[in-house]
């Protein structure tokens, strides 16, 4: 197997003098939520390339305290989410469809909107062929217009386990956005190897609550702070020009009774604020793509002349 | 957090058909031991003496052989430094001799019976300590027998009944005590463990964290009450595993208090679960936190406390298994 050194998803292009990004009523942030409503299955198919449990299966501890997220934690973070107005835009593992309708029913009931985080979390796109991830691809399209009418616009692989050429297939597939790139703080196009205008919409790890909370550590007062912290600098930046800020969340660490007051906190904080798009991510890519796909591709070709010596 | 690379890696495999099956997609869950449930949907009702919101206070008893295998997981609180690791040792011993006297103190200023989830080893090696618990009429709960034997999918069968026998036999016979509930080490079962749990007797298990409030869970010797004992909010994922200090425990414990108070006025009947490791949360520095706490949250109208099988039994009651 040969392995790439660049995943070869985007040109370079430097964070300073670039066209001026303009938010719908001359907002400066376009904030965003990401809620990934997901589906661990308690016996997966292996997978060549990643350990799908931690313990010996059933690993109950590991399997039950992500299944709290929709026997519990739903409920409890979209109320917070609707009494501050702020719509979801879910990564979806499509097969909740299935199993937890009624997650799907409020959902729409809330006009959030729904894309694909794989079928299930425990399945991988690992050591698929390319026919193999346009079958998820297809059913992830085929499952959210059944349950909620909505064409499908974008796109997380499920655990982040994309293929060198998913970001190829996607576009190819009519996918409009991507998250699987966390290069920017502003959309970007992307590079396909057929010509596209496919975008990247920034989806941030510095803000999730998994790498926050489960793998750092970082305690949920501090969390809170770290929220607060990294949209005053993005409201700070978008005076000059839009910025993004996303919010990914699990409900079943946000919540849980001692974290829901951190999502209350930062939303009133955040939407305290007269500057601010309460948006989804197809709003985002939609306006980018139609406004500035152009300008930033050719804007960016002076900093990808590679230089021999 | 483990690993996500497997044993070995084959990047150039390639995945068959079956893959992309998927036997159970479909409404329900994706095995048959408890339905579909939200919490949400659940009928508003208090507990049978009025209160709202019950504190379940379980106190892990445990003994940490410092023999332990390292396979096929070390549990949380296992050796973390090579054999012999009388550091390791020492410090878990420490709540059985220390701690768990300091934490008596505090427990009995406020009347509170605690739920002790005891592997069965702790019980024959502290004979005065059993009489400490019993004393105080805590419920005797069964967890095994001591935290280097694990329950998991790898074992052996025969291995499994013996051992859940084994603790479930000695507490009872030590204590007196009926001991209905049950505790897997490490929250760790294998794919039979609530079906032997509920053949010795057993009326309730406290292994998975998917819920705040307790469900019905089937065996094949009958249905079980799957209790909502807390991982994440127990003091030794938040103290020992990551390494907070106290005030980031208070601020947690106090948040859950205050999310779930909230709710039962709305919502009817919730549990807090404080779940407690004598060698962790009774050290000097973080004794008088708890301390605060309870007297805070029990000077609230409506909130109480209970062992896991007065509320396992005053659940049922109510109808919430149903």
């Amino acid at each position: 197997m040969t392995k790439l050194s660049d995943p070869n998803n985007y040109d370079y292009a430097p964070y300073q003098g670039r066209p001026k990004i303009e938010w719908p009523n001359g907002a400066r942030v376009a904030f965003w939520v990401a809620p990934n409503i997901e589906f661990y299955e308690l016996a997966p198919p292996p997978s060549p390339t990643r350990s799908v449990w931690y313990r010996p299966e059933p690993d109950v501890i590991n399997y039950s305290m992500r299944d709290y997220g929709n026997r519990v934690g739903f409920n409890r973070m979209a109320d917070v989410m609707a009494k501050y107005n702020v719509r979801g835009s879910v990564s979806l593992n499509v097969a909740v469809c299935d199993h937890y309708p009624e997650i799907i029913e409020r959902c729409c009931e809330l006009d959030w909107e729904l894309f694909s985080h794989g079928v299930y979390n425990t399945r991988y796109m690992y050591n698929m062929t390319e026919d193999q991830q346009r079958e998820i691809i297809r059913d992830s399209r085929e499952t959210i217009k059944r349950a909620s009418g909505q064409d499908l616009a974008g796109w997380l692989s499920p655990a982040i386990s994309n293929q060198e050429t998913t970001q190829d297939l996607l576009a190819e597939e009519g996918i409009k956005y991507t998250l699987d790139l966390f290069h920017d703080d502003q959309p970007m196009p992307v590079k396909t190897r057929n010509p596209s205008r496919f975008v990247s919409v920034p989806y941030m790890m510095e803000t999730n609550d998994v790498p926050v909370l489960n793998f750092k550590n970082i305690s949920p007062r501090n969390y809170l702070q770290l929220i607060k912290d990294h949209f005053d600098q993005l409201y700070e930046e978008g005076a000059e020009s839009g910025t993004v800020m996303c919010i990914p969340l699990h409900p079943y660490l946000i919540g849980q009774p001692h974290r829901l007051s951190i999502l209350d906190e930062a939303l009133k904080y955040i939407t305290g604020h007269d500057k601010v798009w309460l948006a989804t991510a197809r709003e985002i890519a939609a306006h980018f793509e139609a406004n500035y796909y152009d300008s930033f591709t050719n804007w960016m070709k002076p900093f990808n002349t590679v230089v021999s010596q | 957090m483990s690993s996500y690379l497997p044993d070995s890696v084959t990047p150039d495999a390639r995945i068959d058909a079956d893959y992309f099956n998927y036997p159970h997609r479909r409404k329900g869950l994706d095995h048959d031991r408890f339905d579909r449930r939200f919490l949400r949907d659940m009928p508003v009702r208090n507990w049978t003496d009025g209160s709202r919101l019950k504190l379940w206070v379980t106190v892990h008893f445990e003994h940490f052989p410092m023999d332990m295998p390292a396979k096929p997981f070390v549990p949380p609180g296992g050796m973390d430094r090579p054999y012999p690791s009388v550091w390791d040792f020492s410090t878990r011993d420490y709540g059985n001799r220390v701690g768990i006297f300091r934490l008596f103190k505090v427990l009995d200023k406020y009347g509170i019976k605690a739920t002790a989830a005891m592997n069965s080893v702790v019980a024959q090696r502290y004979p005065y300590l059993l009489q400490e618990i019993l004393r105080r009429d805590w419920e005797v709960a069964a967890a095994g027998t001591d935290m280097g034997h694990l329950f998991h999918g790898q074992m052996d069968p025969a291995a499994e009944v013996a051992l859940v026998q084994e603790s479930f036999s000695t507490l009872r016979s030590l204590s007196g005590q009926a001991v209905t509930g049950w505790h897997s080490p490490a929250f760790s079962q294998s794919a039979q463990t609530p079906d032997l749990v509920a053949a010795e007797g057993g009326k309730w298990i406290a292994d998975w964290i998917n819920d705040d409030m307790p469900y019905a869970f089937r065996t094949s010797a009958g249905d079980l009450t799957q209790m909502p004992l807390s991982w994440d909010l127990s003091d030794h994922k938040i103290l020992h595993n990551q390494n907070m200090a106290i005030p980031d425990y208070e601020w947690q414990i106090n948040g859950a208090f205050a999310a779930l108070d909230a709710e039962s006025k709305t919502e009817g009947a919730r549990i807090l679960s404080l779940s407690l490791s004598p060698w962790i949360i009774a050290q000097p520095s973080r004794i008088r936190a708890l301390d605060r706490m309870l007297g805070q949250f029990l000077g609230n109208e409506g909130v109480s406390h209970a062992t896991g099988e007065a509320l396992r039994s005053d659940w049922v009651a109510m109808g919430g298994n149903a």
